[in-house]
């Protein structure tokens, strides 16, 4: 049995111009050990997908319907104090920016010590020295004194590793990372990557990792979902995934992808893909992506809405042409 | 000057110089990576926010000067009954003993302040009647933070229908004036004491301190750090006490030095249209209104506790001000 079950998972937000359907019908699962991505644009529903798993999302948002099975036990219909032990304990959590999700008025010291002794039966001193050990488990120098220090003398690098330790400090089975690395200058994304990585393989966690840069899920990801507003276009092994994409949107994704090297890199323009996201107040009724594919039209895609379906083994796809389909018509026609 | 410079020499004079230059550089450089290798990542020196807000709060001139002025009076309003009780100084300057043969005497050495129409003291007098003003000044202040406190951050944190149902009470008290509404409140205790003054003086200004720590905790609410401390399992009690209301000391801070003199100023209002502290004790407003009567013929009686008063409220609304810039730098830019 997976660690991680999503199964359905609905989540709308009543605004003021209407009902807003964030996550329509997300399914993904997450094996003990390992690493789970999670790609996307903007505004598809990534960073709401964790916070629907943990159970964070905010008014006027709430979990329309849908389950979220860890280990076995549905989160979504556990009580708010069963829940508060879950999380930080069973799941850790890392935000996107570094430079707000640490109190400032607290040292850093007693932001760590707070997570540990909540979770934890540990007395001051034994939190504390735990405190220390996670902080050179994160790699920060001279760890002890900066226990005491305040959030506002560490740079964003140190800040999101710290948040890395507060989140890692009950050795959770599952770490979900939002955008990890996107707030962060490129030179110390890199490092905090590789930081996750190690922590993972050490503490054998499960991971699921939320991004819009393929680069960082190609590197760490066993498996990839491919979401488009809202829904799961599509999910493969992160080696298929990447040589045979299925979806338009992904091959889209990969091909705006900006290349180092090449025959004609200087004259080449950044490939991007035509149009926007629709407006998740009214989704269309048929293919999401319909408006802006290149092979839209040529069927009845954007009247009946696809499927998710398995292509191959392991490998799933929310499209009327998948690109293996459109090569065998091309041969045939 | 020696002899004249050959080709060479300079060719090799200009050598040296380049070369000296690219040792100092690749010195300097050398110096500076060793340095930023040190420095990275070593913990700096200790500085707290309180130490940084000190110091901007020395910065500003007119906060300090009132700061000192606040600290002379309440010197005054403390050690000078101390004195004469102990029989240390003014020894003849009794506050409460009637002797009509000294009413009325101007201020001199032997009295500062003069006597008033019973011939008592009014240097010591006006002091002991600070003591009472201040007294029911702080009561009332302590008693108005926990109230607001309690109430707008129950308020904000909570959120949804029952905020909104607090607010709107809120709102139907805030119609009320201030005056009448404490007026109102002494009158259904029918007493006057210090706890009733206390108590009325709360009821009527408790309003404002609610609402903003309303309005602060709403602002809090939506930080990220909030998020994370939920994400991290922190039990909701957990959240509002040590993420929320540990963030706004410093608007609360400054909320007590902006109560304080609105509620010593009501406290004398009341004691000047006679519901003050019963006599023979006094605080300012009954002396003030004491001296009312005499206004024209001895005018210091009534001018020495409206100083009173005045000194109080500016020095504490500087004071405000001053912590205000020091503890929310920000601010001053908005």
């Amino acid at each position: 049995m997976a660690l991680l079950e999503v199964e359905d998972l609905y989540t709308q937000f009543w605004t003021r111009e209407g009902e807003v359907h964030a996550v329509d019908g997300v399914s993904l699962s997450i094996d003990h050990g390992k690493v789970l991505g999670v790609v996307g644009e903007s505004g598809c529903g990534k960073s709401v997908t964790a916070l629907s798993i943990l159970g964070l999302v905010q008014r006027p948002g709430r979990v329309v319907s849908g389950s979220v099975r860890f280990e076995g036990r549905d989160l979504t219909k556990l009580k708010e104090t069963e829940l508060e032990d879950v999380r930080g304990r069973d799941i850790g959590m890392v935000f996107q920016d570094p430079m707000t999700s640490l109190n400032p008025t607290l040292t850093i010291g007693t932001q760590l010590t707070e997570t540990l002794r909540r979770h934890l039966d540990l007395s001051r001193d034994q939190a504390k020295k735990r405190a220390v050990e996670l902080l050179q488990e994160v790699h920060i120098p001279d760890a002890a004194r900066r226990l005491s220090d305040y959030p506002h003398r560490f740079s964003g690098g140190m800040r999101q590793r710290v948040m890395i330790a507060i989140a890692i400090a009950c050795n959770p089975k599952l770490l979900i990372a939002d955008e990890p690395t996107t707030a962060l200058d490129v030179t110390v994304q890199a490092g905090v990557l590789d930081l996750l990585d190690e922590l993972r393989r050490e503490h054998n966690m499960a991971m699921l990792i939320i991004t819009h840069n393929m680069g960082v899920v190609a590197e760490t990801a066993d498996d990839i979902v491919v979401m488009y507003a809202g829904q799961v276009v599509e999910q493969a092994n992160a080696v298929d995934l990447f040589d045979r994409p299925e979806h338009p949107y992904t091959e889209a994704l990969l091909a705006s992808l900006p290349h180092l090297e090449g025959v004609d890199v200087r004259h080449n323009r950044l490939i991007s893909i035509p149009g926007r996201p629709p407006d998740l107040l009214v989704p269309p009724e048929a293919c999401r992506f319909a408006a802006r594919c290149a092979y839209a039209g040529i069927d009845d895609c954007h009247v009946v809405p696809p499927e998710l379906r398995e292509l191959r083994p392991g490998h799933w796809v929310r499209t009327a042409h998948p690109s293996s389909e459109r090569m065998a018509a091309a041969v045939t026609t | 000057m020696s002899g004249p410079e050959t080709a060479t020499d300079r060719r090799e004079g200009a050598f040296e110089a380049v070369h000296r230059r690219r040792a100092t550089f690749e010195e300097t450089l050398s110096r500076t990576a060793e340095a930023r290798g040190r420095e990275a990542g070593a913990a700096l020196p200790k500085a707290s926010l309180w130490k940084d807000a000190y110091y901007r709060f020395i910065k500003n001139k007119a906060s300090v000067v009132a700061a000192i002025a606040f600290l002379i009076l309440l010197g005054y309003v403390l050690i000078v009954p101390f004195l004469a009780e102990h029989h240390i100084l003014w020894k003849n300057n009794d506050p409460y003993a009637v002797r009509f043969d000294q009413a009325f005497l101007s201020p001199s050495w032997a009295h500062p302040f003069g006597t008033d129409e019973f011939g008592r003291d009014l240097w010591v007098r006006t002091a002991l009647g600070g003591r009472v003003s201040f007294a029911i000044g702080l009561a009332a202040t302590a008693a108005i933070m926990i109230v607001g406190i309690t109430y707008g951050s129950i308020s904000g944190f909570s959120g949804g229908k029952l905020d909104n149902a607090m607010m709107r009470f809120l709102d139907a008290l805030y119609g009320l004036p201030y005056l009448p509404f404490a007026i109102i409140t002494l009158a259904i205790l029918g007493t006057v004491n210090f706890w009733s003054m206390v108590i009325a003086l709360t009821i009527a200004s408790w309003f404002t301190t609610a609402r903003v720590m309303r309005g602060q905790i709403i602002t809090l609410k939506q930080n990220d750090y909030v998020r994370a401390a939920y994400a991290a399992g922190a039990r909701r009690h957990r959240v509002l006490f040590r993420h929320l209301l540990v963030n706004t000391l410093g608007v609360i801070i400054v909320f007590v030095f902006l109560e304080l003199p609105g509620v010593i100023l009501g406290e004398a209002f009341l004691s000047f249209i006679g519901l003050g502290i019963n006599p023979p004790k006094a605080s300012w407003g009954t002396l003030a209104q004491d001296g009312y009567q005499y206004y024209q013929a001895h005018p210091y009686i009534i001018v020495i506790p409206s100083v009173m008063i005045a000194w109080l409220i500016l020095s504490a609304f500087f004071i405000a001000d001053g912590l205000r810039d020091a503890l929310d730098p920000r601010s001053r830019e908005a």
